[in-house]
């Protein structure tokens, strides 16, 4: 296949993707930050705000950028780096974010940020194996009081919604979080393969991932964090079973800290069409997530008293802890016991090899030189003059490095290259590259 | 026989000239995105998700199965043409497979990994058409103790990538490994050893070593030898296809690699790392020339690309018949179904038959096409060696750093590409091999997280190692893997 035929491929995908546009969208470009990879809860609500708002045409384009890590907080600490007053982009966050920020002692906090509103809640479910000797959460609970650590707690990462809510039911029923066994597991698909093969003993998830399994009878739902029954699943409540308890793992979005009051009215009047068009109520029925849309300053409260209850159960799962978590884990002293033996080894080698090279076989210097200058400018360059710049200058310099004869073709084929692929990726993917002085005019 | 009654229904929605014309659209674009360094297959379905939002059910899924698999094939050209690994189920196809392409035989290592990749893919969607619910269930017996001796398995495969010193291949098993500690511990949330840094609380990204270590450290290897010895003229052999001697020693590899890579990509944990190197190193195990390994083997590059293309089929079995997103590809393609009402999970084959064997009938067709595509193209990509080698080292460190920026968007990962880079091209002049660091760094978390979750589980019962039949039999091929070597060396000395 020619170049020239992908790139007319590449252009009737990037045609098709516009197709619904309407006439007049209220905001041009909005950029969507899933301060996670690409998968999970808070990727998929950036996706499908990205084809909510794409779909009705109160955007144009809505690009979602992944910055994944840390439970958001590595996205929320580059959120409010880098995006200090921007008026085109929005940040999902929500109860896992606090978790993250309280886990990981976060610098930055969601106090930092603008709030917009809460959009979206998620119940979570206690299951176990259809095949477990537990048929009820009491069950479950007199076997987890009379000996907590024998009972396996599967569930998602470390100081997420899934440990919270184990914590909380723990606290509950009068045994400390920090003898909850809870077994971390990254990601929904990892937790839930090791639940329905009875690795765990049981499992606590969002409906949503339990839901086709309890249909299919292979999990059984001891108990859902809503207040109420919830139609069409068959679990009982943690309240009509004796745990006063309401949980539910909320979604949010935020707007960068130093918004103008008229933005974040744009913002927010903006976040109000989508919630009431119907592809959201679509969206919102497919993913079988809540409607929990709260602005303003009703959302900036819910979220204080949310951050306070996080923080105290995610201090109860420490407590009594510090003796075995400062303990030395031997693995990791192991490995650098490991690499300073062998790096030793090795440097003995080498030196007793080198001390028998002749000095006439050592190398000219200049051509690695230039590349290491080429490589230093161009990390120096990136994000204060654009990738084009940056690239390109990379480039020349290190084609002259191999072969100084041609600087001007390969200048040509230089600039050919970085202006080709950030049009390609920023443009027509929307993949995030540093735009630099020349953005405007690519 | 109602099994090919439905995919036979499956395949008479699937096929009509449009829906092949989408077929084609997809692996086009797949692979044209997949084969950018960086840019993994979970990124490039994640990217062109939104081309197929306007589309019908039954195109979308054609165009779904040609993007996933275009993109774990794209990945494999640049691995075997300029030494780049785009992500990192393509490791071990640029062992050999730059070797060769140095000496001239770049078509025949894109052909035996096409093709490699069209047999397995095939075979093993066959394979997924026919035992998914069995295979399910046996995966559901791995659980921490399993995986645990499955990673001391795949560490037993380091054994061969170590090169001729141990010292050098052990120095670069422990770099990785002490890298493989930098980051949150998963199991408490607690940091270590990330000094403080945000960036690093998640680890060090695979694709960031890997890229920094072969494509950016390839390069600094060579400025450095530049002016010191010959350099190296590729001659292109005249491409006709593979040859007699090809095939022969392709075949075999293929198959080997489908077995391999097919039931290891239905368990919910690992990836394509671990069956690329298990083939790998069962290749040169089995192989009458071990030496040639390293230097240009084919087979070399046949088995891991087979490898790799099973698991990717293998990893739609949990997610079809448990709901179960195994990998980052997986839950992208999981919110993908969910657009079209198709709910993943143990009642899909009972609720939505229609759509499910479409799918099915789609993954066969997007192969094939992808094969169709190729084929043609190998003769084509392997001229990309001729291109004047400053040209293609300026385009091998611009697309580098595009697909690091691109991955988080952190300049810190740029910083940390090129003094990979530079630890890399040190690591060369020293002749210290490179891929024990890479799978150090893979493996070393794996390991220890499956360690200590099983001995949570078991309240610090180290015994569940022996006492649980599949992971007693996983530890005691290890063992034998690496002993029996070293038996027959002895033996035969």
């Amino acid at each position: 296949m020619t170049r020239r035929f992908s790139t007319a491929l590449l252009w009737a995908s990037a045609v098709l993707v516009c197709q619904p546009c309407a006439a007049q969208p209220a905001i041009d470009e909005l950029r969507i930050i899933a301060p996670a990879a690409p998968g999970g809860g808070w990727d998929q609500t950036a996706r499908a705000m990205q084809q909510v708002l794409q779909r009705t045409g109160l955007v144009r384009i809505a690009p979602v950028e992944n910055v994944p890590g840390a439970a958001g907080t590595i996205g929320l600490a580059r959120f409010i780096g880098n995006e200090v007053g921007h008026r085109d982009v929005v940040m999902v966050s929500g109860l896992i974010m606090l978790g993250g920020i309280v886990t990981h002692q976060s610098p930055v906090t969601l106090h930092d940020v603008t709030p917009l509103a809460r959009l979206t809640g998620e119940y979570e479910v206690i299951a176990v194996p259809a095949a477990s000797p537990f048929r009820t959460l009491r069950d479950l609970l007199d076997a987890f009081k009379a000996k907590p650590e024998s009972i396996s707690w599967g569930g998602g990462s470390a100081g997420g919604s899934d440990q919270i809510l184990a914590g909380l039911v723990a606290d509950a029923v009068g045994v400390s979080p920090s003898r909850v066994n809870y077994i971390a597991f990254s990601g929904g698909g990892e937790s839930l393969a090791a639940i329905l093969g009875s690795q765990v003993s049981l499992g606590v998830n969002g409906l949503a991932e339990f839901a086709p399994q309890i249909e299919a009878g292979t999990l059984r739902g001891l108990a859902i964090s809503s207040a109420e029954r919830v139609p069409g699943v068959d679990v009982p409540t943690l309240r009509e079973q004796g745990i006063a308890i309401d949980f539910e793992n909320w979604r949010s979005l935020v707007a960068p800290p130093g918004l103008a009051a008229r933005d974040r009215a744009r913002l927010e009047a903006l976040v109000a069409a989508m919630v009431a068009s119907p592809p959201w109520r679509e969206t919102l029925a497919r993913y079988r997530w809540l409607d929990r849309y709260l602005p303003g300053e009703g959302f900036t409260r819910f979220a204080v008293t949310e951050e306070m209850r996080v923080r105290d159960v995610l201090r109860k799962f420490t407590v009594g802890q510090e003796s075995v978590r400062s303990a030395p884990e031997p693995y990791p002293w192991l490995v650098i016991a490991g690499l300073v033996i062998t790096g030793a080894l090795l440097v003995r080698q080498i030196a007793r090899s080198s001390s028998v090279t002749p000095e006439a076989s050592r190398p000219p210097r200049a051509p690695v030189v230039l590349l290491a200058v080429a490589s230093a400018l161009h990390l120096l360059l990136l994000e204060r003059a654009g990738f084009v710049i940056a690239a390109a200058l990379l480039f020349w310099l290190a084609a002259r490095a191999f072969d100084p004869r041609h600087p001007l073709r390969d200048g040509l084929f230089a600039t050919a290259v970085s202006v080709s692929s950030y049009v390609l990726f920023a443009r027509v993917l929307h993949l995030s590259l540093p735009a630099g002085v020349l953005g405007r005019w690519l | 026989m109602q099994t090919i009654d439905l995919l036979r229904d499956g395949f008479a929605s699937a096929l009509s000239w449009g829906h092949l014309l989408w077929a084609l659209v997809g692996v086009t674009l797949g692979t044209v995105v997949g084969v950018l360094p960086g840019i993994g297959p979970a990124l490039t379905v994640a990217l062109l998700l939104p081309i197929t939002f306007n589309l019908e059910p039954t195109s979308a899924f054609i165009m779904f199965g040609g993007i996933y698999y275009g993109a774990m094939y794209g990945g494999s050209t640049t691995s075997i043409l300029l030494n780049t690994p785009g992500e990192t189920a393509s490791i071990a196809t640029a062992i050999d497979g730059y070797a060769m392409a140095r000496q001239g035989r770049g078509a025949s290592a894109l052909t035996t990994a096409a093709i490699g990749s069209f047999v397995a893919g095939t075979l093993a969607t066959i394979a997924l058409t026919f035992f998914s619910p069995l295979l399910a269930a046996v995966a559901l017996r791995f659980g921490p103790a399993e995986y645990f001796a499955l990673s001391v398995l795949a560490f037993t495969t380091v054994s061969s990538l170590l090169g001729e010193s141990l010292a050098r291949g052990l120095f670069s098993l422990f770099l990785g490994l002490a890298l493989g500690l930098i980051g949150i511990d998963q199991l408490t949330g607690d940091a270590r050893f990330a000094f403080g840094i945000p960036q690093l609380l998640d680890g060090i990204d695979v694709l960031i070593l890997v890229i920094g270590l072969f494509a950016v450290g390839e390069t600094f290897f060579q400025a450095w030898r530049h002016g010191r010895d010959e350099p190296e003229v590729v001659a292109l052999e005249r491409f006709t296809g593979m040859s007699r001697e090809d095939w022969r020693r392709s075949w075999r590899p293929w198959l080997r690699g489908t077995a391999i890579g097919f039931p290891l990509g239905v368990l919910p944990v690992g990836g394509s790392v671990i069956p690329t190197f298990l083939s790998y190193s069962v290749e040169k195990r089995l192989s009458p020339r071990p030496e040639e390994f390293g230097h240009g083997a084919i087979e070399g590059v046949a088995g891991p690309e087979a490898a790799n293309n099973a698991a990717a089929a293998g990893v739609l079995v949990p997610l079809l018949t448990l709901g179960l997103p195994s990998s980052a590809t997986a839950a992208v393609m999981l919110a993908a179904f969910e657009q079209y009402g198709l709910q993943p999970g143990p009642l899909l084959f009972s609720s939505r038959p229609d759509l499910v064997w479409t799918l099915i009938a789609s993954l066969y067709i997007g192969n094939t096409m992808l094969l169709v595509l190729n084929l043609p193209l190998a003769g084509v990509w392997a001229r990309v060696m001729l291109v004047p080698r400053s040209i293609l080292f300026g385009i091998i460190l611009v697309l580098a750093s595009l697909g690091t920026y691109s991955l988080n968007g952190s300049m810190l990962d740029v910083v940390l590409l090129f003094a990979t880079g530079a630890v890399g091209c040190v690591m060369r002049v020293h002749d210290v091999p490179l891929v024990p660091a890479v799978l150090g760094l893979i493996l070393g978390p794996l390991a220890e997280l499956q360690f200590r979750r099983a001995l949570a589980i078991s309240e610090g019962d180290a015994t569940v190692f022996l006492t649980r039949p599949l992971c007693a039999v996983l530890l005691a091929i290890s063992a034998i893997a690496l002993v029996l070597p070293a038996v027959l060396k002895r033996r035969a000395a």
